[in-house]
């Protein structure tokens, strides 16, 4: 058994019934070929970092499940013909994988899901943002780290009394001129 | 000698040290645009480690994350000048 995840990009205009109906169909589909529905996320709907469909924007959904090859097959067979997929993305995330560890727990799971984790992702991410900056502060006392650190997280360097806030951008800027040469 | 360098790159201070071997909280991750946006260009091209200061190992994930998240539509493949 291997552990499987497929980023799906729906058509920005479906229906939240739509949309349920939809991940309901799948996590069915990934039961009767003798896999097991993990998680279910919604990562709603976001701009597109280019056209798909001649759309910009596309509703994005999380799929984590167990499986063998075959779920995998058929599940990708029948996101191809949907009219409702735009794109997806398939990863293994895992090759062998105890099916009997993910059943144990309760079955709840996959329904609570998606709202706990939408709930949860504002603060995790200030957190490790938090973290993050703690861990600099401490090596910065070590070694002239900080320095070195601080303008390509923020921009608010100490650094430059004229292009302080460039950093970054000069970089990238020195990129593409050497490109053009 | 300073005076005969250009002013302009005087200024480069840029990350000798891996991110993420720094924070071992810093997770890859294809889904995570924000954090793989800083690690390309404006034109959306991957910036080269020499810097960025990844170590090599965590370079190679950040390149195939890149290339997962282009594939989704979470990262351009290209912007278009202007």
């Amino acid at each position: 058994m291997r552990r499987y995840e497929s980023v799906i990009i729906l058509e920005p205009d479906m229906s939240e019934e739509d949309v349920r109906k939809f991940t309901d169909r799948y996590s069915q589909l990934i039961r009767t070929n003798n896999g097991e529905v993990i998680k279910i996320e919604d990562l709603g709907s976001r701009r597109l970092a280019y056209t798909v469909k001649r759309k910009d924007r596309g509703r994005y959904i999380l799929l984590d499940y167990v499986g063998g090859p075959a779920v995998l097959k058929e599940l990708e067979r029948r996101l191809k013909i949907s009219e409702d997929v735009m794109k997806f993305l398939s990863v293994k995330t895992a090759d062998v994988v105890d099916l009997e560890a993910f059943k144990a727990q309760p079955e709840a799971r996959p329904a609570e899901e998606p709202v706990k984790e939408a709930a949860a992702e504002t603060p995790s991410e200030s957190e490790a943002v938090d973290e993050e900056a703690l861990k600099e502060e401490a090596q910065a006392e070590s070694a002239g780290i900080r320095e070195a650190q601080v303008p390509e997280e923020a921009v608010s360097s100490p650094a430059g009394v004229s292009d302080s806030g460039e950093n970054s951008e000069a970089s990238a800027a020195e990129n593409r001129d050497k490109e053009g040469e | 000698m300073m005076a005969a360098r250009p002013p302009r790159r005087r200024y480069y201070t840029r990350s000798k040290l891996c991110r993420f071997c720094a924070d071992a909280s810093l997770q890859i991750d294809y889904k995570d645009s924000d954090t793989l946006r800083s690690f390309i260009t404006e034109r959306g091209k991957i910036i080269p480690r020499r810097i960025t200061g990844n170590c090599a190992k965590h370079q190679r994930h950040l390149t195939n994350a890149i290339k997962r998240a282009r594939n989704i539509a979470l990262l351009p493949f290209t912007v278009p000048r202007r």
